[in-house]
């Protein structure tokens, strides 16, 4: 094969074993790879209803066929799972150097069956492949598992590993990579730690073959310079990370702020991507071979947050930043290291301890339980939360279930602003209602990076939309769930991927993202072949969510009937019922959200 | 009349020399038009930018009133 290798490893944790079998070629180009194959695993192989934490339950790293090309941002992995936090689909991306050296193995895919009997590692060194004890990592932070590991395989291999909160399976646990990069959501570390599976030493020197190796270095450098170019003229993602976000969601009043009570935050100028660059930053860190370099290598020189890293991002200041009141940057940039260390979801971890705060403040969770004050803007004891919930210590342990399962405990559900139990990435549905119909029908629960409509709604890439205006937003959604799938199984980052490989127009079509396929894998993919492959995926992915039983697609009660109190959006709830039956249209679903027969028949899926 | 003008991230720069933050308040005469305020202060005014009054969705033919706050930045993906 072309592009992909076609391989994939599979690691027996309960016996001990691997093995090496072929992907079937038809549906190596139905699927894309990446999150495609793995969906196609997953469904094929793991009963929906199963017991995420259960050696049953099975947990897929994913490749696509532009990871390790020159296609600039061909660096990103997905960790594909049926979710503790969810009880439906994960899939996690990252990026920073593990999806290429793992590529580079020699394999597209690595699944993980069953559980060791006591913590093991994975080293994989092209076709030598060892399971190895890891008892002696049981119980090391994020930075201390990675250093160990490669003192112990090769200095030069790259590491995934979870820290103490997957261990503890805090049902927001992340696997890390290369220490800072994150498989954030959904609780994979979860499941990783479920499994006594500590970490992945990645190592190899077989880069994949293009079917058409000129036209693709022809085209990859093509797209690098016109990137390059828009760098050089002054990108606010090279100079602020997207740390420079909360200035633009603050004037549009969708800034989560206290738990989203309101969507305009009094503080947003301590903790912007200027204060950011100015204060802390030492340098942008790039993904590998990425053209853009939005990650931020920061310290935080002295003081009580005191500490060196990398963050905060867009999603973790308006967590741990407004979404707890917190107006301080020290200390949210601190809670940020910690959350790599420790190996937690910056979203969920801020977005939790933002529910516990206003229920504290409420009334409803007495100080006895919590064993001190846990009020908004309390940097302190928020970031004492953060480190609790990674070992479940005291309320810790209430945290680490998430916000809605905390909110429930205590009688208040309503308080938790998820949907399928996952917390609201940083962008309020009342005042972006694209993104309201996007959080309440994404297969992995509420997320930014299945479809993120923020782009024209927000970000006006490639063109500005009214974000106030339902209009058209059934369409707009199902097309960026199919973009964004299709990314995501290529292998490229959307940073790169909306703005330069797809058409500058509203519905954005997959133009260069086709060739570059085509040129990796030498098979014929046009712009409507790869998004309806994407379809297929997303469809997939769905059946799996529904048989999960995770059947209803909505918005918590705060975005439907708490209208914005303030701000540009004062007076708005999401208007769901406007949008959905339309959308299931769209996407070719029933009037309650199952695929049809014509539907599944048309993409040659079998139920 | 008195209006404010925003400029996040990399539009800072276009802020005269001097300003404390990301934002100026200035005197225009009635009947100033958004597309005035980004010529006044070099704003592309094409898709590269995206352009609010009081964070909301405007044309560039809009009319200010007193008080409004014209908002603008760099159209690039996000968070």
């Amino acid at each position: 094969m072309n592009g992909w290798h076609g391989k994939i490893l599979r690691v027996d944790l309960t016996n001990q074993k691997t093995s090496v079998e072929d992907i079937d070629p038809k549906i190596a180009r139905d699927y894309l790879g990446g999150r495609g194959w793995a969906i196609h695993y997953l469904y094929n192989e793991v009963d929906p209803m199963v017991e995420p934490l259960d050696p049953e339950n099975k947990l897929i790293f994913a490749t696509g066929p532009l990871t390790a090309t020159s296609a600039p941002t061909g660096n990103r992995y997905m960790v594909v799972t049926k979710s503790p936090l969810t009880g439906a689909l994960a899939h996690s991306n990252s990026g920073g150097d593990f999806p290429t050296w793992m590529k580079r193995t020699g394999f597209d895919l690595f699944i993980f069956e069953g559980k060791a009997e006591k913590p093991v590692y994975l080293w994989v060194n092209e076709d030598e492949v060892e399971i190895r004890s890891a008892e002696h990592l049981w119980g090391k932070d994020v930075p201390d598992t990675t250093d160990t590991l490669l003192a112990a395989t090769n200095p030069k291999a790259k590491v995934a590993c979870i820290g103490p909160a997957g261990e503890n399976l805090a049902l927001m646990a992340a696997i890390m990579n290369d220490k800072d990069r994150a498989a954030a959501r959904s609780g994979v570390g979860a499941v990783m730690g479920s499994k006594n599976l500590k970490g992945v030493v990645a190592y190899g020197r077989k880069n994949p073959v293009f079917a058409e190796e000129k036209k693709m270095r022809e085209l990859s450098i093509k797209i690098a310079k016109e990137v390059g170019a828009d760098m050089l003229a002054g990108s606010s993602l090279r100079e602020y990370g997207t740390a420079y976000v909360p200035q633009v969601t603050n004037t549009l009043g969708i800034l989560p702020t206290r738990n989203w009570q309101t969507g305009v935050f009094e503080g947003v100028d301590t903790i912007d991507g200027p204060t950011l660059t100015e204060k802390y930053l030492i340098k942008p860190k790039p993904c590998y071979r990425c053209p853009i370099a939005c990650g931020r290598l920061t310290e935080v020189p002295d003081g009580p947050y005191a500490g060196k890293g990398e963050g905060p991002e867009y999603e973790t200041i308006s967590a741990f930043g407004s979404g707890c009141g917190v107006d301080n940057l020290a200390a949210v940039t601190k809670a940020n290291y910690w959350c790599n260390e420790l190996g937690l979801d910056t979203i969920s971890a801020g977005m939790t301890i933002a529910a516990a705060m206003e229920m504290y403040e409420k009334g409803i969770i007495p100080e006895e339980d919590i064993g001190q004050p846990l009020r908004f803007g309390d940097a302190d004891a928020m970031i004492e939360m953060v480190q609790k919930i990674a070992y479940r210590e005291g309320f810790g342990d209430a945290l680490a279930e998430g916000s809605y399962r905390l909110a429930d405990k205590y009688g208040h559900p309503e308080i938790a602003v998820t949907t399928r139990k996952q917390e609201f990435p940083g962008y309020d549905p009342r005042g972006s209602q694209g993104m309201g119909l996007l959080y309440a029908t994404s297969n992995k629960g509420a997320s930014h990076m299945e479809g993120d409509v923020a782009y024209e709604e927000v970000f006006g890439v490639p063109i500005k939309e009214d974000p106030l205006s339902t209009d058209g937003k059934a369409e707009l959604v199902a097309r960026f769930q199919n973009a964004f799938t299709l990314i995501d199984a290529s292998g490229l980052c959307v940073f790169l991927a909306v703005r330069y490989v797809f058409s500058a127009d509203r519905m954005i079509w997959p133009v260069r993202l086709s060739q570059l396929m085509e040129y990796t894998t030498g098979l014929t993919y046009t712009p409507k072949e790869v998004l309806d492959a994407a379809d297929r995926v997303y469809t997939l992915e769905r059946l799996f969510l529904l048989k999960a039983g995770s059947t209803e697609d909505t918005l918590p009660p705060r975005m439907l009937n708490e209208p914005l109190p303030e701000g540009p959006a004062k007076g708005h709830v999401n208007r769901l019922d406007d949008m959905l039956p339309e959308f299931y249209k769209e996407r070719g679903w029933d009037e309650n959200g199952w695929p049809t027969e014509e539907k599944l028949a048309a993409l040659g899926i079998t139920k | 009349m008195k209006i404010s003008v925003k400029l996040i991230a990399t539009y800072r720069e276009l802020l005269p020399e001097g300003t404390q933050g990301n934002k100026i308040e200035i005197d225009v005469p009635e009947g100033t038009k958004v597309s005035d305020i980004m010529a006044q202060f070099d704003v592309p005014q094409d898709d590269s930018s995206v352009i609010v009054v009081n964070g909301l969705t405007v044309t560039l033919s809009t009319i200010l009133v007193e008080g409004d706050e014209v908002s603008a930045f760099s159209a690039i993906a996000g968070g």
